[in-house]
Order: structure tokens, then C-alpha cells, then sequence
């Protein structure tokens, strides 16, 4: 599991590659904490294209983005969500509080 | 440092020592490899400088034998020697020493090398003290565990998860199970069922889990219905819950005498009702988020019920066992859970899944906590029966009632009351707590529950009774049931409990008025066995003495034996 920060005018994306699960917690807490410290960045995008597998605990790590992104005031998407993933967020009925593209 | 300098030559341990002292550290001398070697467990140095040629024993073989005696720890040893001893020397680093220093010997070069030396030595202390410490660390979380699992194991309470109609399975992907199945029945006879599923897994995954077993129970003891219990869970999940951590969980309940299942479920996967042959009859998806992101006052609690007819199994799993995989990336899935357990028979199907989940994985771990629990659907229990054993009838007439009441208690609820007060589970607590009546727990609540709901429904809430009939439409009389209520400003309900004392028995008496117009007390059919799952006021009066109507219809007197033990 990777994540790199790509940040192009106001929307900042987290690109994800590989498994998302309680290992990537310090990678991807490092790469929410870059894009949310960009003042210039309005909307940030969570890129899903590369990730095979998330777990709950990856979806523990979305909440907290979510949290700390409203509180900095900027807007959450998830974006490129395939088979599987787009599985586990229906699952746990994420659409209801996550903008899911 | 403390350094051995072992030499045959007083002269040289001398001038050696002397120097070593000079640099701050201590010196203790041996005179000969035998000494060395007592000298070395006496003493305990921290390093040693050994002379090649020594009497008794030289140099590389006291060397050897101290290595092979400091198992625990590492002693540097640096062999003194003089040109032209290449070809031993070169053995004896082979056989344990660490270094050689030429003679005579260079100061400048000794004070490097003791350094070099304590550097290597200090690094050496820090990882054996590590190490260490990640020994007791290590030690310390089992012990913790072992409490944590000791803990999880009392207030699952696995005693109350012996239900006839429940089977249920629990495999940890770690000592600890971020899963938990609870079950337990509400003085009415409704299965409720939980799994919760808990972020991760091991003990910070189980602790999330913890907090929904307390609710559950004693709401459910108490008569509490699903939708309470679970707005109740939501709040104790979010009050100790920190943010992003949440509990997946899928909330069943049974009821065998209506035969209906209502299910909650928020973040779990499918939950499937699969008929004999394995066909499935109805399936429930996850329409809710999962516990603990959404406050209770915005949590949905509607839940999806369902009306069964013929024998089938109710299947609720983890993702786990969805998500299990063999060693060739496959996945177990939903279809193959239901082919096993549908195909085989009730109170088997739990075993088979076992099995053929053994069979499935080839010996690969499972990466996930797996849990399953199975319902047995039977439509015939003969549920009723338990509860409904006639009471013989009141002896004599009321006149007997030697005088006053031991204890009344009188409950009088407005029409607003009678929109959030959950008046059963309330008088439930009470009985409770009347040593005679505790016992009775089941016979009470079902005696209140009807005369309760009869009074709101038809009496202060007006529903026509043709509305609950068998084959009519459930959902749409309890939509109707929630509107009006909703609506509701005027009309009451009187409840009076009191306790007689009937020549050395004790008896309930309970008196429920309602503000409706009443009914045509002359309709009433006596309870009929035959007819399992009537509730209604047969079945009241079946488990009481007596009852008897007001001549309007509105107010009924229900007297009430506690059966002997």
C-alpha cells in the first residue's frame, strides 16, 4: 500500500495503490495531513483506481478524513471506486455520508 | 568499563593496567589462561585483553572456553600478540576472539580500540536491554489479554446464547474476538439476536464491541423492543467510542408466535432466509451505517420484517467469512454459505459450515474474525404452550379478598405520555422487583403487553381489531398504529396494579381503563389451544384466574396467581 498527494489548483488527491487496510495508517495519515495543511486546497479527492481490497479499519481512516476535512472546511470525495471497494462502502452504507464518483 | 588484562609478565599487566586505568576504566589481572577464566566469572568484565603465550593455558583457548561460557551476553576479547603468530591468530579470531593488537604494544592504538570496543559494548547493552523490556512487554500484553478474554467471556454471557433455536460459531483472527454474537429472549418469548462486528480485530476491536452487550440485555430482559434497544446501543457506542471507530451490526428478532422476523442490519453483510433445499426465501441488505458514526438522535431505525410460513434457516455472518480466502485468492462468498447450510438439516447446518469451510481454505488462516449465527425457522414451535398453562380458576368469588391491598401502585398516562413512555418495559421493572410476581416474569408480560396494547390500539388509538387478523397486511396497521399516535392529543390510560394476600397465596390484581368507547364484551372467544399463536385476550384469559369486563368495554380486571414453583 501506497498514497501520494497530487495537487493540482484547489483539489488535492490522495492516489492509493494496493491493499488499504491498518498498514497504510501511518502512509495515509501522512498524505491527509500535507493535503489538509494546503490552504489553497478546496476539495479533496480520495483516488480509489488502484486499490484492490479496503478493510474496516480503512474505512475507520475515511471517518477520520472526513472529520478533520470538514473541519478545515474543505469538501471529501471518493473517486474511482471499483468491484470490490465499491462493495465494502455499500456495505457499510457510506454513500449516505461520503459523496462516493 | 571493567577490563580483564590477562598476561604471564607481571611487568606488562602492569603497564598495561596502568594505562587502562589512566583512561577512566577499572582493571583486574590474571597471570594465565586458567586464571582468566576464573577471574572472567568473578569478576565480570566488560572486555578483555589476553596474551597469545600464557602457562597453564594460552591465550585462544582461554578465549574459547570464555565464549562458550557468556551465552547471555557478548565479551569482546582482544588477543596481544607478537609479529610472525599470524597463522594462530587468525584461528583463534576464528574460534571467538574479536580482535588482535600487535606487541609492543601501541597506546595510541590500544585507547582506539577500547573505544571502539565500548562503543560496540554499549550498543550491545541497549539492544539486550531492549530487548528485554520487549520480553516483559510482551509478557504483559498476554496477561492482558488473557483478563480481556476472561472479561469478553462473562459478559457474553454464553449460557444466555444457549437458545434451542440458535446456533452460532466465532473464530478470532487473534486471541480476541472483534466479533460478538449475543441472543437472548424478552419476557414474551422474541428471539433477539445480535452480531456486532467491531473495527480490526484483537483487543481494540473486542473493547468496541463491549459496550452493546449491556443494553442488549437488559433491555431485552425488560420487554424493550429492537428499535429502543438500538437507539440505545447508538448512544453508549458513541459515547465511549472515539471517532473512527465504529460497530457494524446486524440486529434480528424472532418472534415464533407471530411468526415474523424483523431485522435491522448497518454495515453486515447480507443476511439470508434460505428454505429447505437451500432456495433463498428473503434476503436483508445493509441499509444503515454501522453504530457509532451518526448520533442516536439522527440513527434510522427502520428495520425489514418478513412473514414466514414453512421450515428454513436464518443465516447472519461476518465479513470475514465472506471475505475468507483459500490459498488460491478465492474468496468463500455468500452463495457457497448458503448451498452448505441451506442443503443441510436444522441444527446441522452450523457443523457443515465448519467443515466445509476447513475444507475450503486448505489449512490458510483466516485474516479476519469469522462469525456466524444460525436460526432454526420452525413455524410449529409449540411456543405457546410453555407459557399458556390455564390457571385454575378463582377460588370462590371476589368476596374472598381478605380486605385491604398489601401494595397498589396506580399509572396514569396522557395522551403525550403515551407517546414516548415505554409503559410495559416500566411496569415490567416493577413486577420485578414484587418477590412473588418476579418469578412470573413471562406470564406478566404477556398479560400486560395485551391488555396495554389493547387499551391504546383500540381504545384510545381507535384501530379496528379486523385490521391484525390473520392474512391481513401487518406493516400497514402498524403504520397506522404510528400516525395516529403521532397524532394523539387527547385520551388516557389508568393502569392500577395491586397485591392480595389469598388464604396464604399472594395475588395480582390489574385494572386497565382506557378513555375509548370500548367493545361488545359478549363477542369474546375462550382461548382455544389448538390455535397456537393467538395472542389476545384469550390467552389472558387462559393465564388468569379470572377477568372481568366493565359493562362498556373500557376497563378490565385481570386476577393473576402466581403459579408454585
Amino acid at each position: 500500500m501506497t498514497a501520494s498527494v497530487e495537487i493540482n489548483g484547489i483539489t488535492g488527491s490522495i492516489v492509493l495503490t494496493g491493499q488499504f487496510d491498518f498498514s497504510a495508517h501511518r502512509d495515509f495519515r501522512q498524505a491527509c495531513d500535507e493535503i489538509l495543511a494546503d490552504a489553497n486546497v478546496q476539495e479533496v479527492l480520495v483516488n480509489f483506481n488502484a486499490v484492490d481490497y479496503l478493510d474496516s479499519s480503512a474505512l475507520g481512516m475515511l471517518l477520520l478524513l472526513k472529520e478533520k476535512a470538514a473541519s478545515g472546511g474543505k469538501s471529501l470525495a471518493l473517486v474511482n471506486c471499483r468491484d470490490t471497494v465499491r462493495q465494502v462502502l455499500e456495505i457499510a452504507c457510506f454513500g449516505k455520508i461520503f459523496s462516493i464518483r | 568499563m571493567k577490563i580483564l588484562v590477562a598476561d604471564d609478565a607481571e611487568v606488562v599487566r602492569l603497564l598495561i593496567g596502568r594505562f587502562v586505568e589512566s583512561l577512566g576504566h577499572e582493571v583486574v589481572t590474571a597471570k594465565d589462561g586458567v586464571e582468566a577464566i576464573e577471574m572472567y566469572q568473578q569478576c565480570q568484565p566488560d572486555m578483555i585483553l589476553m596474551d597469545m603465550l600464557m602457562p597453564r593455558m594460552d591465550g585462544p583457548e582461554s578465549a574459547r572456553e570464555i565464549k562458550a561460557l557468556s551465552t547471555q551476553r557478548w565479551i569482546p576479547i582482544v588477543l596481544v600478540t607478537a609479529v610472525g603468530e599470524e597463522a594462530r591468530l587468525a584461528d583463534a579470531i576464528e574460534l571467538g576472539a574479536d580482535d588482535y593488537l600487535l606487541k609492543p604494544v601501541n597506546y595510541r592504538i590500544l585507547e582506539a580500540k577500547i573505544k571502539a570496543i565500548q562503543r560496540t559494548v554499549d550498543l550491545n547493552r541497549k539492544v539486550r536491554e531492549q530487548s528485554l523490556k520487549l520480553a516483559e512487554y510482551y509478557d504483559h500484553a498476554e496477561e492482558e489479554k488473557r483478563v480481556a478474554r476472561h472479561l469478553m467471556e462473562q459478559l457474553v454471557n454464553r449460557e444466555r446464547l444457549s437458545d434451542p433455536q440458535l446456533q452460532y460459531w466465532i473464530a478470532p483472527a487473534e486471541s480476541l474476538s472483534g466479533d460478538l454474537i449475543a441472543s437472548a429472549r424478552t419476557p414474551g418469548g422474541v428471539l433477539h439476536l445480535m452480531l456486532a462486528d467491531g473495527i480490526g480485530h484483537g483487543l481494540t476491536a473486542a473493547l468496541n464491541v463491549l459496550p452493546l452487550t449491556q443494553p442488549f440485555y437488559a433491555m431485552t430482559e425488560r420487554g424493550f423492543e429492537m428499535h429502543d434497544v438500538l437507539i440505545e446501543m447508538c448512544r453508549k457506542v458513541r459515547q465511549v467510542l472515539p471517532t473512527g471507530r465504529f460497530v457494524a451490526l446486524a440486529f434480528v428478532a424472532v418472534n415464533f408466535a407471530s411468526r415474523h422476523i424483523e431485522v435491522w442490519n448497518g454495515g453486515i453483510p447480507d443476511l439470508h432466509l434460505v428454505g429447505e433445499g437451500g432456495s433463498v426465501l428473503k434476503t436483508w441488505r445493509s441499509m444503515h451505517l454501522p453504530l457509532g458514526i451518526l448520533p442516536a438522535a439522527q440513527l434510522d431505525v427502520t428495520t425489514e420484517r418478513h412473514v414466514f410460513t414453512s421450515r428454513s434457516t436464518l443465516l447472519v455472518c461476518s465479513d470475514g467469512l465472506i471475505e475468507a480466502r483459500n490459498p488460491a485468492g478465492q474468496s468463500y462468498g455468500a452463495p457457497r454459505l448458503i448451498a452448505t447450510c441451506g442443503t443441510s438439516a436444522p441444527g446441522e447446518a452450523i457443523n457443515a459450515l465448519i467443515a466445509d469451510l476447513e475444507v475450503f481454505l486448505e489449512n490458510e488462516a483466516c485474516h479476519d474474525d469469522v462469525s456466524v449465527a444460525v436460526v432454526d425457522i420452525d413455524p410449529h414451535l409449540p411456543e405457546l404452550k410453555r407459557s399458556v398453562t390455564p390457571s385454575a380458576p378463582f377460588p370462590g368469588g371476589l368476596s374472598d379478598l381478605d380486605g385491604e391491598a398489601r401494595w397498589r401502585y396506580l399509572l396514569r398516562l396522557g395522551a403525550e405520555e403515551l407517546r414516548y413512555v415505554h409503559t410495559v418495559p416500566l411496569l415490567m421493572s416493577l413486577v420485578s422487583e414484587i418477590k412473588p410476581l418476579a418469578q412470573a416474569h413471562g406470564d406478566l408480560f404477556l398479560i400486560l403487553t395485551e391488555l396495554f396494547v389493547n387499551a391504546l390500539d383500540h381504545g384510545v388509538l381507535k384501530l379496528n381489531s379486523s385490521l391484525k387478523e390473520k392474512g391481513a397486511d401487518v406493516e400497514a396497521y402498524l403504520l397506522e398504529r404510528s400516525l395516529r399516535l403521532a397524532a394523539l392529543t387527547s385520551g388516557h390510560i389508568e393502569i392500577e396494579l395491586s397485591g392480595y394476600d389469598l388464604g396464604g397465596r399472594s395475588m395480582l390484581r390489574l385494572r386497565v381503563s382506557d378513555s375509548g368507547d370500548g367493545f361488545d364484551v359478549g363477542s369474546l372467544k375462550p382461548y382455544n389451544e389448538s390455535e397456537s399463536g393467538t395472542r389476545g385476550i384469550a390467552v389472558v384469559r387462559a393465564l388468569c384466574a379470572l377477568v372481568q369486563h366493565n359493562a362498556s368495554g373500557n376497563s378490565v380486571e385481570a386476577y393473576y396467581i402466581p403459579r408454585l414453583p
